[in-house]
């Protein structure tokens, strides 16, 4: 079943089109990845899946009904969550409460005493129960990346999307990461988008189907590996074509 | 007709306040635009400048057209020491933060004032005659205080357009990375920013004085504070040109508005006057909050 | 329960304060001016601590209730102490319908735009009252005659010593209990979210603007209950240039900041020693008390952002002692 679906949706800033007729559809439990370069769309793409910036063309759906219109707020609670480039803690609040507050006002719809339950669950898988008490603006931007996945895995939502999750993070966390959220989206069900800029060998491991954005267009998409080989994806990525046959090697 | 002689009279008394108005909020636009901080303490610069001009006249007879340099030279120094000692600290600092340090430091300033010079209304006079029309006589300090303003105005403008460091200023506050990138200093340019910002307010004080029938005390400042942010939204918070303007058309309302509240019965004007100018602030923020003359 | 042990802390302050004022002869005007002190702490917290927005405009709310007692008690007097009950009652409607004007207008705007709106509210109200001379315009309501005219000097008196002190009393307890309702409801860790990062927040699924109408209506309904009773049931008249000034909104951020804002105990403690310093800075150099008072609000928001209490939690995270104090 389609999950979310994106028609013809265009997004200007000034002169600029960040995003330009994009068609996009994700269906319910599915990987996605959303690989372009920097300034190809990707992020007000997110912003506007997420509701931080209305598009200026075109609809957005989730499970069938057109939520365009609808503020940040009213979409989460439907089963969407999101993680940022740069992490954005609250950053006064303990880590606990952090995820804590994503179970409160996500999906997940907990009360106070059942969301600290579920912080503390969740931090234990991304390994981070021994700072449940440290204030968030301490961690470092790694610890803050981990942070901000348990937030958003605490509002148990249908929809994760993921922003540049695992730049700068060492092969040895990308690992375990990865193997994370595999692990967790099986188990709940979660479709996941991620958007990376580089690192197409962690997107093979993880992404069933990928979409390659270029200067806010769409310009390929199907199966991971069939994309990766394509020659317009790698003209695209001209500098990175290394990164792949390092894979392939 | 007396009342339109009356209204005629008050409009170009409005118009020459008005410009006097509009300098003395170009401080608060300028420090706004470059450091994103609002100066709820303003109204003590321009005290302290009000004071500089009494103090000049009544100890060493200097008239207050002479007092402008010195109180630019009190402003420029205080503001740097205050962005010295405590903003720079700040700027990485949630905006709650500037503002309440520079409501302290307005607060401070004015206790202080009180401390040394008491609570007491003071004033001068300083008569140098005006001119007769037929509807009312105009004080040549007026019409000195309105010609000073404008010709500061017009310097600051070719300053700004023409030397190395106002283009800088002009550069940060359109794009403050952008300018970084280009290897402005922006630290320098905060500090003289502030600096700037606040040798204009107090300076603007001195032109205050000739515009204040009861005198002046230590608590003047309070009334300036919160018309300069009218004028400054009205010109577009963070752009000191606008708001040199908006402080004409601020002139001339108030006064305006009124001559003509004054029409009904039952009414104070003075306080309806006020009340209408914090009405119109409240609606231009609601409906356009970058400022009627701003642009963007 | 484990949740409100803080109140325990503060509930002892407040009852020490009150016995000690009750049992020493001559302390218990200064206790009572203490407490008003603490109450606009605690009232502006509420908004303040719990939301980071800076309301120049929080006195306007006091003003409110003052005037709302003041028509109650000047045009129903014969009302007795059901004039007393409509007093509140006015209280917390005209505080109600400023927070709705305000509400729809300045909650809008964020940052220095916010706080530059409060003050053109606060400063618009009064001139309007003036202006259009709206309950007594600039010379305002003086109640005290006609109450000794409709109840006898003894019952007036009562009126405006005893009932006055039980009121506040009675309201700054009840604000403590609002407070950390609202810290330990989801309604504070929405306004803890959005105090930090207001778009993340709304990303997380906190509708914003309902939250901090919550924290404002709350902190502006306390705000205009401490009008009402320590203005102008306890003074017994109400002018315009008093309940609108300025200056006891500035106390209140002060209060507020130095203690620690959005803390529960924060307010208390340094309405505690702030009323104290102004009580006694007040005899000793009568009129200076801002000149002290401005260079400590420089030195906290430079040096101690997080107030007392703020740092002391922080030495305290992870001891047993953490979940007293909040």
């Amino acid at each position: 079943m389609v999950l979310l679906r994106l028609e013809g949706v265009t997004k200007r800033f000034g002169g600029l089109v960040a995003v330009d007729h994009v068609d996009l559809e994700v269906n319910e439990g599915e990987a996605v990845g959303i690989v372009g370069p920097n300034g190809s769309g990707k992020t007000t793409l997110y912003n506007i899946i997420s509701g931080v910036y209305l598009p200026d063309e075109g609809k957005v759906f989730f499970e069938g009904n057109d939520i365009t219109k609808l503020p940040p707020h009213e979409r989460t609670p439907l089963g969407l969550a999101r993680t940022f480039q740069i992490p954005r803690p609250f950053g006064a609040a303990s880590v606990k409460e952090n995820v804590a507050i994503g179970a409160m006002f996500g999906r997940a719809k907990a009360n106070v005493d059942e969301a600290m339950k579920m912080a503390d669950e969740y931090l234990e898988l991304v390994g981070m129960y021994e700072l449940v008490n440290k204030e968030a603006k301490l961690l470092t931007p790694l610890e803050k990346k981990l942070m901000e996945l348990a937030r958003a895995l605490a509002m148990k939502p249908k929809l994760l999307l993921l922003d540049e999750l695992m730049a700068g993070m060492n092969p040895n966390d990308i690992n375990r990461i990865i193997e994370l959220v595999k692990k967790i989206k099986v188990k709940e069900n979660i479709a996941v988008v991620s958007m990376v800029e580089h690192l197409m060998h962690a997107i093979t491991q993880f992404a069933e189907r990928v979409v390659v954005m270029h200067q806010g267009k769409k310009l390929i998409e199907g199966p991971t590996m069939e994309v990766l080989n394509d020659p317009k994806v790698i003209e695209v990525y001209l500098g990175k074509k290394m990164v792949i046959e390092g894979y392939e090697g | 007709m007396a009342f339109f002689e009356q209204l005629a009279s008050n409009l170009i008394y409005g118009m020459l306040l008005g410009g006097v108005y509009g300098l003395a909020t170009m401080g608060l636009s300028l420090i706004f635009g470059v450091l994103r901080v609002v100066n709820v303490g303003h109204g003590a610069f321009i005290m302290l400048g009000a004071f500089t001009a009494f103090w000049m006249f009544t100890l060493y007879s200097i008239p207050p057209i002479a007092s402008i340099v010195m109180a630019l030279v009190i402003g420029l120094a205080l503001g740097y020491l205050i962005f010295m000692s405590v903003m720079r600290r700040l700027l990485d600092a949630p905006e709650l933060s500037t503002l309440l340090a520079m409501f302290g430091i307005g607060i401070f300033i004015e206790e202080l004032a009180k401390f040394f010079w008491g609570p007491d209304y003071v004033g001068y006079s300083w008569n140098i005659g005006g001119i007769s029309f037929p509807i009312t006589e105009i004080p040549f300090t007026k019409i000195c205080a309105f010609i000073s303003s404008i010709i500061i105005a017009a310097l600051l403008y070719i300053w700004f357009q023409r030397t190395k460091l106002g283009k800088a200023i002009r550069a940060v506050v359109e794009d403050r990375e952008g300018a970084m990138v280009c290897g402005v200093d922006v630290n320098r340019i905060y500090a003289l920013s502030f600096a700037l910002g606040i040798g204009l307010t107090v300076l603007s004080g001195v032109l205050v004085t000739l515009f204040t029938p009861v005198g002046i005390n230590v608590y003047m400042g309070g009334d300036y504070t919160l018309k300069a942010f009218v004028i400054a939204v009205l010109g577009g918070l963070g752009s000191p040109w606008g708001a040199f303007y908006a402080g004409f058309i601020f002139g001339l309302l108030e006064n305006g508005s009124y001559t003509l509240l004054g029409l009904i019965p039952g009414v104070e004007p003075f306080g309806l006057t006020r009340f209408v100018s914090f009405a119109g602030l409240l609606v231009i923020l609601l409906v356009k909050p970058t400022g009627l003359l701003g642009g963007e | 329960m484990r949740r409100y042990k803080p109140l325990l802390p503060v509930f002892a302050i407040y009852v020490i304060l009150l016995i000690i004022g009750a049992t020493t002869p001559g302390l218990w005007q200064p206790i009572m001016f203490i407490m008003f002190y603490i109450g606009i702490g605690v009232a502006l917290n509420n908004f303040l601590g719990l939301t980071g927005y800076v309301d120049f405009g929080y006195v306007a709310f006091l003003a409110m209730g003052a005037y709302g007692m003041a028509v109650a008690l000047n045009y129903f007097t014969e009302l007795g102490f059901g004039a007393v009950a409509l007093g509140f009652f006015l209280a917390l409607l005209f505080s109600a319908l400023l927070c709705i004007a305000v509400g729809g207008v300045a909650l809008r705007l964020r940052g220095a735009y916010f706080a530059i709106a409060t003050i053109g509210v606060n400063e618009g109200l009064r001139y309007l009252i003036e202006g259009a001379r709206i309950w007594g315009g600039s010379e305002g309501i003086v109640l005290s005659g006609k109450l000794r005219k409709a109840f006898g000097p003894d019952f007036a008196n009562y009126l405006s010593t005893f009932v006055a002190d039980v009121c506040l009393i009675i309201v700054i307890f009840v604000a403590s209990v609002i407070t950390i309702y609202l810290i330990n409801s989801r309604v504070g860790y929405a306004l803890l979210a959005l105090r930090e990062d207001e778009d993340a927040a709304k990303v997380v699924g906190i509708n914003v603007t309902k939250y901090k109408l919550i924290a404002f209506f709350t902190s502006a309904a306390i705000g205009s209950l401490i009008g009402a009773s320590a203005w102008t049931l306890k003074l017994t008249y109400v002018f315009p240039e008093d309940v609108f000034f300025i200056h006891y909104t500035v106390e209140a951020i002060v209060i507020v900041m130095l203690g620690g804002a959005g803390t529960l105990l924060g307010p208390v403690i340094s309405g505690l020693i702030y009323g104290a310093l102004k009580y006694y800075l007040s005899v000793i150099l009568p009129g200076f008390q801002l000149l002290a008072f401005a260079p400590l609000l420089i030195i906290i928001v430079v040096a101690f952002p997080d107030g007392i209490v703020g740092y002391v939690r922080k030495k305290l995270r992870g001891k047993s002692l953490f979940e007293y104090i909040r």
